[in-house]
């Protein structure tokens, strides 16, 4: 019911968006489904050496702490779906992954490094921002999962407040 | 951010559900990998001259956070002839070896050319790179190489910082190097002559060179398709800069004909007056280095261009192009143009003139005069299936000198004088991972 | 009148998306990743050719450096 919902109001915001964007189905990240969760939305291409080391522990991430509500999201930006298609291949993602080929998600998020992950709440707010993917922080990058998770889950109702806004916990660089 | 918030707007997302979820795959090791670029050249210049066999190994070693080791390893063969710097004459001439003992015979005619080089140069390099924060990378390194008659050991550092989401990078580096010089049967005296066989009074022995370099660079992304570079490089070198095999004749002002000799009874030696060259003891090099890269729809050219001029008086010019082809998806066809030209030192001179006091410094090393260089080639390459690359490429080097006649006198416009030279490049290189 | 729209125009120039003047987005760097883009792709090829121009002719280096590539981490 909540899915046919959202997908007719999608339809009706696309419509609406038409004057300014062309007919193409604008990409989008619907975080507001996850409220409730904690997101780790992961900015990744194929032909970034960093995001090749940083699958595994994605992958291990998602696994470990599924059932306490994480979900990870990779975002690919590849121009080509080919080539994310044959890092995949070799590098494969345990995690849901999204494709935008057109730059629209990196651009609305302010991307500045390749790769990024943008960690939320279970209300929806930015808590932190990873530029890069570092091997030896991820003891740090974990410890902000869960420490997220170990906050409760907000109450029912949503529009109360606007899902996702940004707290500048992180900054730009 | 336009706006302060990240939108999240109601439509459909395109996201995939990969089936159903496996279990994660077993965590990667981090261990790092070896990158191999290895490469096996054929030098061999035309009329019996300088011939090499270089056989280089470059090893890189990627670990986690953008850590980096280099090692590399080269090892080379010289052998064949290169102009000592005398005159042609219309008589053969003989020479004292470097090593004093024994002879070697010119033809009439003919530019002198020393045989007497055979020499085995092994080089040893390692480098560390690692980022100090997330935009600044320190690089570190120490190379070492030695030979017959001479030894190099050097260190440089540098950090590079990047700008605008890396759109640039400003680097600046320090490279410093201490050379001995151990020539073969002694440095000679500058602007002594060359003695009989036997007889090595003119020689000290060993002497010594320290350069120092600094390198300031910036790279700049131009668009999604195009880089480029710009380096300014200042070298400072001090100490035993001459070459201590180049000679030059001493001649008659009036008819070109070099002085002639005789040995001294029971020993062979010279049959002219050839004084060993001199150099100065310092050397500041100024050079300015520009280079465009361009994907063209899968084509990559390649654009160069290097400004150097020093205190002796030399000026050069660099240009190089290259465009890559590719062919299919796993080949590519690369032609490769260089051109170069050179002003002379101030103390370059074809020859000594007898009856005028000597200068201080004076050279007749074709290397330090006017000249133009060009080098065609063409490179082939091939990836296999499991992405290693071998290629090939074959080169022509050219180099014609420009000594115009004011320069010569009297008989030696007769013949020939200055040593171009003409060259082949073989080189077969294997890039593989380890 | 004049000092603010200075400040407002510096302000929107050095806090524009993306870089100051030249360059492109960290995640439209495809192409330079490529490792035929790469400054420094070649460099056994590169160092055997500066050993024979730096025995034959009066002028050396000027190249090294880094910069360029995918600009990731």
């Amino acid at each position: 019911m909540r899915m046919i919902h959202a997908r007719l109001l999608a339809l009706l915001l696309m419509l609406g968006g038409v004057t300014s964007t062309s007919l193409a189905l604008e990409p989008s990240l619907d975080l507001e489904q996850w409220r409730g969760r904690v997101v780790v939305v992961d900015f990744w291409a194929s032909w970034c050496e960093p995001c090749r080391r940083s699958f595994p522990w994605l992958n291990e991430m998602q696994a470990k702490y599924r059932d306490q509500g994480l979900v990870v999201i990779g975002v690919n930006v590849d121009a080509e779906r080919s080539e994310a298609d044959r890092f995949l291949a070799a590098v494969p993602a345990a995690f849901k992954v999204v494709y935008d080929p057109t730059g629209t998600l990196p651009a609305r998020y302010g991307v500045s490094a390749m790769p990024s992950s943008f960690v939320f709440d279970r209300s929806g707010e930015l808590s932190a921002r990873h530029l890069g993917f570092q091997a030896r922080r991820r003891g740090e990058y974990e410890a902000v999962i869960k420490q997220l998770l170990k906050s409760a889950a907000p109450g029912p109702g949503p529009g109360s407040t606007p899902a996702s806004s940004i707290n500048a916990s992180g900054t730009t660089p | 951010m336009k706006n302060g918030k990240i939108g999240s707007a109601l439509a459909a997302a395109t996201y995939s559900l990969l089936g159903t979820l496996p279990a994660p795959p077993a965590v990667a090791e981090e261990s790092g990998r070896w990158d191999l670029d290895t490469a096996l050249m054929y030098y061999s210049e035309g009329d019996d001259r300088v011939q090499d066999v270089s056989l280089g190994i470059l090893a890189k070693r990627s670990f986690d956070d953008d850590r980096v080791l280099n090692l590399d390893l080269t090892v080379d063969t010289l052998t064949g002839a290169s102009p000592s710097g005398a005159t042609a004459l219309g008589a053969a001439q003989t020479f004292t070896r470097p090593s004093g003992k024994g002879t070697y015979t010119t033809p009439a005619g003919a530019i002198p050319l020393d045989d007497s080089f055979l020499d085995t140069r092994v080089a040893l390099g390692v480098g560390w790179t690692q980022p100090l924060a997330r935009l600044y990378t320190l690089s570190a390194g120490l190379g070492f190489s030695t030979e017959y008659d001479y030894t190099h050991l050097g260190a440089n550092l540098s950090l590079a910082r990047d700008f605008n989401q890396r759109n640039t990078t400003v680097s600046a580096g320090l490279a410093y190097s201490m050379d001995d010089i151990d020539p073969v049967g002694g440095a000679p005296l500058p602007l002594s002559a060359m003695a009989d066989v036997g007889d090595l009074s003119n020689r000290r022995g060993t002497d010594s060179k320290d350069v120092l370099d600094l390198l300031l660079g910036v790279t700049q992304v131009i668009n999604r398709t195009t880089i480029v570079r710009l380096n300014y490089s200042y070298s400072d070198a001090s100490g035993y800069l001459t070459d201590p095999y180049k000679i030059l004749s001493l001649v008659d002002p009036l008819t070109g004909d070099t002085l002639g000799r005789s040995p001294a009874p029971g020993t062979e030696g010279p049959s002219g007056v050839y004084l060993f060259e001199s150099r100065p003891d310092t050397r500041a090099k100024h050079a300015l280095f520009g280079e465009v890269k361009k994907f063209l729809g899968g084509k990559v050219l390649d654009v160069s261009y290097r400004f150097m001029t020093d205190d002796w008086g030399i000026d050069s010019h660099t240009v190089e192009g290259k465009l890559r082809w590719p062919i299919g998806d796993s080949m590519f066809i690369e032609p490769q143009l260089r051109y170069y030209t050179q002003t002379a030192a101030d103390f370059y001179q074809v020859s000594l003139l007898s009856g005028e006091p000597l200068p201080l410094y004076a050279s007749a090393d074709s290397r330090l005069s006017d000249m133009d260089a060009i080098t065609v080639g063409v490179k082939f390459g091939w990836t296999t299936p499991s992405s290693n690359e071998w290629s090939a490429r074959l080169a022509y080097y050219s180099q014609t000198g420009n000594v115009d006649g004011s320069q010569l006198i009297g008989s030696q416009n007769d013949f020939k004088q200055y040593p171009d030279m003409d060259a082949v490049i073989v080189q077969f290189g294997y890039r593989f991972r380890l | 009148m004049k000092r603010p729209a200075l400040i407002a125009l510096l302000l929107s120039i050095t806090m524009s998306p993306g870089c100051a003047s030249l360059g492109v987005s960290p995640w439209e760097r495809d192409v330079l990743a490529k490792s035929e883009m790469l400054l420094d792709g070649s460099p056994q090829e590169a160092a055997l050719d500066d050993h024979i121009y730096f025995s034959k002719e009066a002028s050396s280096g000027g190249r090294s450096f880094g910069g360029g590539g995918c600009g990731c981490n």
